[in-house]
């Protein structure tokens, strides 16, 4: 099957002051594909997706979206190719679950233009298609934290776009919600959106990616398929510690060594 | 809240603000009957039946009461509307127009103005500039410190553009003429509307009135704002054009507010809270409501500081007073939904 390129970026280079952040990253998310970025806290994933949405500017190097320049698109256009799902979190205001999921609609919006009926029924369908439409009027602040992220996921649905970036998407999450969030990720793939996430667990990656980027110091120091990039030397080289990857039904999974250590 | 809701929310709170608006004109230190007003507005817009009384009326209700409700309207409408913007922009519920230092600029810019002139024209300009400076200087120092456009050095750098204006102000009053300025400045200073004349607010409604319309059609984006600039820039908002805007128009409407009657606290910070009580933080709403809330608040505490005593109070400590309690109560009712 022919690639057919998302996002493209090339020789990216970033620093904070005189940190270097990413030191030369070449990368691409094609469609239909979910890739997770992999690697030790600081190894300059979020920036790398924060570079992508144009939150943050590269010094140097160069970021393509739909084989077009980054610099080319406005927010609004960007939004209107990608959606970002953030960490779930608290807002200050708190608006009803409909309300937030309503937000998503925006860059499809004129100036002038308020949400029309027709917005508010994708609103509801997204909500629908998770599964969470009896939340709709429910204050986002009262949910949980599992509920607070899947509302987040039906507005990145709402702007109707196919490409999804989510970083960290479990994180801070029990562990029911953890694993039904990632059955989510997989179910929404297979209906043909494309995934970019940021991820601590190697065993998640394994779980629903079909590809892996492995990054570490600033720099891609694996990519290609999960089985491939998530191995044993890989975990010990980014995180420093031992792991077995064991074949269990159709999923390589990976389990950490456990040192007890010497008292 | 359906469309309908929200059509009939507006129009009953519009409608309540025109009655308020049309009693307040009945009294007054010369009462006028329901009757005789009638008359008079028939005769003055539809040219109706003249009276002997209309040319006396001509003076109460057209030289001092129109005026003065006019003023009244726009001054609460705007700096409801301007802290609601605040809120939003900082993603705050506890921020009001003076934070940015704004109405500390504005009512040194105005104090400097009376010491070095008595022009009118010398003291808004004046109030106007330095109304913009203050907040100028709060971005600068909010960007200085640190490279991010972080929200709290933003705040940061109003507290201490405010302190520095405030300062000044008491340098100004220090060296005023104790027997003739200083007092002017003094009063002015604790809100009043009775220098309000018909055609200076009318010049004065344009641009308050711009500048509420602009801030009540940006209510979406700022719903999008209060996300956090992040947030807001991947859901395809231009957060820095969008915080511009808003700041200069919040600003815009509180300096006018500042000039036309000088410092009027509390307004600001509890109308938003109140409407988002009752109704929800969605700003689409929240705005417009604001608008029409916050003049029936101030309309409210200037017929209450004209007419509960034989002599008036500030407008400035009524809007404190009554302000106060009713922000000790939301703030234990809205702690809630803060968390």
């Amino acid at each position: 099957m022919e690639l057919k390129p998302i996002i493209n970026v090339k020789e990216l280079h970033f620093a904070y002051h005189k940190h270097t952040v990413l030191n030369g990253v070449n990368f691409s998310l094609n469609k239909g594909e979910v890739v997770s970025l992999l690697g030790p806290n600081g190894c300059g994933k979020s920036t790398l997706i924060r570079l992508i949405l144009k939150l943050i500017h590269a010094k140097k190097g160069d970021i393509l979206i739909n084989n077009k320049m980054i610099n080319d698109y406005s927010h609004k256009e960007i939004a209107q190719h990608i959606a970002y799902i953030p960490q779930y979190h608290n807002v200050p205001f708190n608006y009803s679950v409909l309300e937030m999921v309503m937000m998503g609609r925006v860059s499809k919006l004129g100036f002038l233009a308020s949400p029309s009926k027709k917005d508010k029924e994708i609103a509801y369908e997204s909500l629908r298609s998770i599964g969470i439409d009896d939340l709709s009027s429910r204050p986002f602040g009262q949910l949980s934290g599992g509920q607070k992220q899947m509302v987040l996921l039906a507005r990145a649905l709402t702007q109707e776009v196919n490409t999804f970036i989510m970083d960290e998407p479990v994180s801070g999450l029990d562990y029911g919600n953890q694993i039904r969030l990632l059955e989510l990720i997989s179910k929404l793939s297979r209906q043909g959106y494309t995934f970019l996430k940021t991820t601590h667990y190697p065993d998640h990656a394994l779980l629903v990616s079909s590809r892996v980027v492995a990054m570490n110091e600033g720099k891609i120091i694996a990519d290609g398929k999960p089985e491939n990039v998530i191995t044993s030397e890989m975990i010990n080289q980014v995180y420093g510690i031992g792991a077995n990857l064991i074949k269990h039904e159709e999923y390589t999974r990976c389990l950490p060594i456990f040192n007890k250590g010497i008292l | 809240m359906t469309q309908i809701k929200t059509i009939a929310l507006l129009s009953t709170t519009m409608t309540a603000l025109v009655t308020i608006a049309l009693v307040s004109m009945l009294l007054g230190q010369y009462p006028i009957d329901f009757t005789t007003l009638i008359g008079y507005i028939d005769f003055k817009l539809f040219g109706g039946d003249s009276n002997d009384t209309y040319a006396l009326l001509d003076n109460i209700i057209l030289q001092i009461r129109l005026p003065r409700i006019l003023l009244a309207i726009l001054i609460g409408a705007s700096l409801a509307t301007s802290g609601a913007a605040f809120q939003a922009m900082f993603v705050n519920p506890l921020v009001s127009p003076g934070i940015l230092g704004v109405l500390a600029g504005a009512a040194f810019g105005a104090a400097l103005g009376m010491l070095i002139s008595e022009q009118w024209y010398i003291v808004q300009a004046l109030a106007f500039i330095f109304g913009f400076i203050a907040v100028g200087l709060a971005v600068l120092i909010g960007s200085m410190v640190t490279n991010s456009r972080s929200t709290i050095m933003l705040v940061l750098g109003g507290v201490i553009s405010g302190s520095l204006f405030t300062a000044l102000l008491s340098v100004v009053k220090y060296v005023a003429d104790p027997y003739s300025t200083l007092p002017a400045i003094v009063y002015w200073l604790m809100g009043s509307l009775t220098m309000a004349d018909l055609h200076g607010v009318l010049l004065i409604s344009i641009p308050m009135l711009l500048g509420i319309l602009g801030m009540i059609m940006m209510g979406k984006y700022f719903d999008i704002l209060s996300l956090g600039d992040e947030e807001a820039k991947a859901l395809g908002i231009n957060v820095a054009m969008v915080r511009a805007a808003a700041i200069i128009l919040a600003t815009l409407t509180s300096s006018l507010s500042v000039v036309m009657a000088g410092m009027i606290g509390w307004v600001g910070l509890i109308i938003p809270h109140i409407i988002r009580m009752a109704i929800g933080p969605s700003h689409r709403l929240l705005m417009p409501l604001s608008a029409i809330i916050g003049a029936i608040f101030l309309l409210l505490a200037d017929s209450i500081s004209r007419l509960a005593f034989s002599v008036e109070i500030p407008l400035g400590i009524i809007t404190s007073l009554i302000g106060i309690p009713i922000f000790i109560i939301v703030l234990k009712n809205a702690r809630a939904a803060w968390n």
